[in-house]
């Protein structure tokens, strides 16, 4: 995925400025950098959620795979669908049952074509995501009665049902006890294999665990990006070195 | 006790009281309806056929009890249908200026007399018909109703948190997918107490019947085109009437719909308790 001359505007603010960025495949990315910086418009910015909210306004490129999907020629739900999303806050569907909530995204868009093929999806995108053993024997219930923990493993369950592409992370450990963040970081690395997983995160220290690459976002401009390792030890940018030990943020 | 603190004794014990004294009437007037009305309700007097104005034929009220059920249904068919899309237009685009705009025009509805609502009816479906009918009745209920579940079902789906809609669309659905056969799940006790507050509504206007339906007071319902009955109508007309026979079906007429309107009202509270727990 590549990212050309990207600009937001929420109204007339300007919140992100001419950002270019290329995201390799099967790594995980991170998007650094203190709230308000604008990290979770450049991920809406990547899957076109940007355009729920009607201020929003985008210029530039986003290449997925050389497919300009800002193109006029691009129907928005093709490209969201490339993208399995993950949000701050657990969200599955409320009133939807633990197997709905997986497979309602696969149903709606038509990708299975009988009902054990639809099954045999749920189980996968389940045990993918390390949940299936602990809601097997009860994939009825509601999904509102997990833990948090669960309900974001849920969370990731349904956006890999769809098999996307990229799997967009934003801030997905922000509400979670410490057990159940670091059993997503673990999952994280195991998605590594077969996705590539772009993750926000206001928390350096989170970047350093799990990332392969990290750019740091600083009041909608990108400051730097690099691998991680020499992010966090040679910083380039002296403002990138105040934030990864902790003196802005 | 120092007179501060007897002066606020009596002011508390008066609130209490003034308090109570609101709720007076709408106990009296259940207790009226009931009492009066429920010596005449038994399951023939829901089927049969009016009785004779003179005479000791017991009767009852069939028709009207039968239109109101058919008027309740169309109007709810029309009017669910219109105001439960206009909601969801209000919700979600009430950044634009056709909503916003639109949004001030039910609000107006809402406080519109509806007898004028009725007359607007007569003159386009009973007048071009030559004919007093059904269809006008209901059309006449649909546009009283629309405002009453539009701006509920606006509510309705404005409560359901940004989070779940970006889930919803973060699924690569169309707008009507995300809308209808996701969220709505979302939504749906709101939606369904906006519907029923609109069943209720229908259920207990009269205005808007007069000038519609006319009042098939002794034949059953004949077709879309035909008058047809409706129990405020019923009350209406036999209240007025000289004859005591009369009075007493009016009676239990208004007991039968109050007992309709109080289900609908229990339903969507339970409803909305079921929703919060």
């Amino acid at each position: 995925m590549e990212i050309c001359d990207l600009n937001v505007w929420y109204g007339g603010n300007h919140v992100l400025k001419n950002i270019n960025l290329k995201i390799p495949k099967n790594v995980i990315f991170a998007i650094m950098g203190p709230s308000g910086c604008g990290k979770s418009t450049l991920l809406r910015a990547m899957n076109r959620l940007l355009e729920l909210n009607p201020t929003a306004k985008v210029s530039g490129q986003v290449m997925v795979d050389g497919i300009n999907i800002y193109s006029d020629k691009i129907d928005v739900t093709w490209v969201r669908r490339q993208f399995g999303m993950v949000f701050q806050i657990p969200n599955p569907f409320p009133h939807l049952s633990i197997y709905d909530n997986v497979a309602i995204g696969p149903k709606l868009n038509g990708l299975t074509k009988s009902k054990s093929e639809l099954d045999q999806l749920v189980r996968w995108a389940l045990e993918k995501a390390y949940l299936w053993d602990e809601v097997k024997d009860d994939l009825r219930r509601p999904a509102a009665a997990l833990s948090g923990g669960q309900q974001q493993r849920l969370c990731i369950a349904r956006a890999i049902a769809l098999k996307p592409r990229i799997i967009l992370m934003d801030e997905p450990t922000a509400n979670l006890d410490p057990v159940a963040a670091m059993k997503i970081e673990e999952l994280m690395l195991e998605l590594k294999e077969d996705y590539t997983i772009v993750i926000v995160t206001h928390n350096p220290q989170q970047a350093a665990r799990v990332s392969d690459y990290v750019a740091f976002l600083y009041l909608g401009e990108l400051v730097e990006v690099g691998e991680t390792s020499q992010v966090f030890t040679r910083p380039i940018n002296k403002l990138t070195e105040k934030y990864v030990v902790g003196r802005i943020g | 006790m120092s007179f501060r603190k007897i002066k606020e004794r009596i002011m508390l014990g008066l609130i209490a009281i003034l308090a109570l004294l609101s709720a007076v009437p709408i106990f009296a007037i259940i207790f009226s309806v009931y009492f009066e009305g429920m010596k005449h309700v038994s399951l023939s007097f829901l089927i049969d056929l009016p009785p004779p104005p003179i005479g000791d034929k017991a009767g009852g009220i069939g028709p009207a009890l039968a239109g109101s059920l058919i008027l309740i249904a169309l109007a709810l068919a029309i009017g669910g249908t219109i105001g439960f899309f206009t909601g969801l237009f209000l919700s979600e685009f009430s950044h634009t200026k056709l909503a916003q705009q639109t949004q001030m025009i039910l609000q107006i509805m809402v406080e519109f007399p509806t007898i004028i609502v009725g007359l607007f009816a007569y003159t386009v479906l009973v007048l071009p018909l030559k004919r007093f009918n059904a269809l006008a009745g209901a059309f006449a209920l649909a546009i009283v109703i629309i405002p009453y579940i539009a701006l509920n079902v606006k509510e309705a789906y404005k409560s359901i948190s940004f989070t779940l809609k970006e889930a919803a669309f973060s699924l690569g659905l169309s707008a009507p997918t995300a809308y209808l056969r996701v969220l709505l799940g979302a939504a749906k006790s709101g939606v369904l107490t906006a519907l029923l507050i609109g069943m209720a509504k229908a259920a207990g206007e009269t205005a808007p019947l007069l000038f519609t339906i006319l009042g098939s007071t002794f034949t059953y319902f004949a077709g879309l085109d035909q008058p047809i009955h409706a129990i405020p109508l019923l009350i209406y007309n036999f209240a007025l009437s000289p004859y005591e026979r009369w009075h007493q079906v009016a009676w239990g007429a208004s007991a039968v719909l109050l007992t309709i309107i109080l289900t609908i009202f229990l339903v969507s509270r339970m409803i909305i308790r079921g929703a919060r727990t």
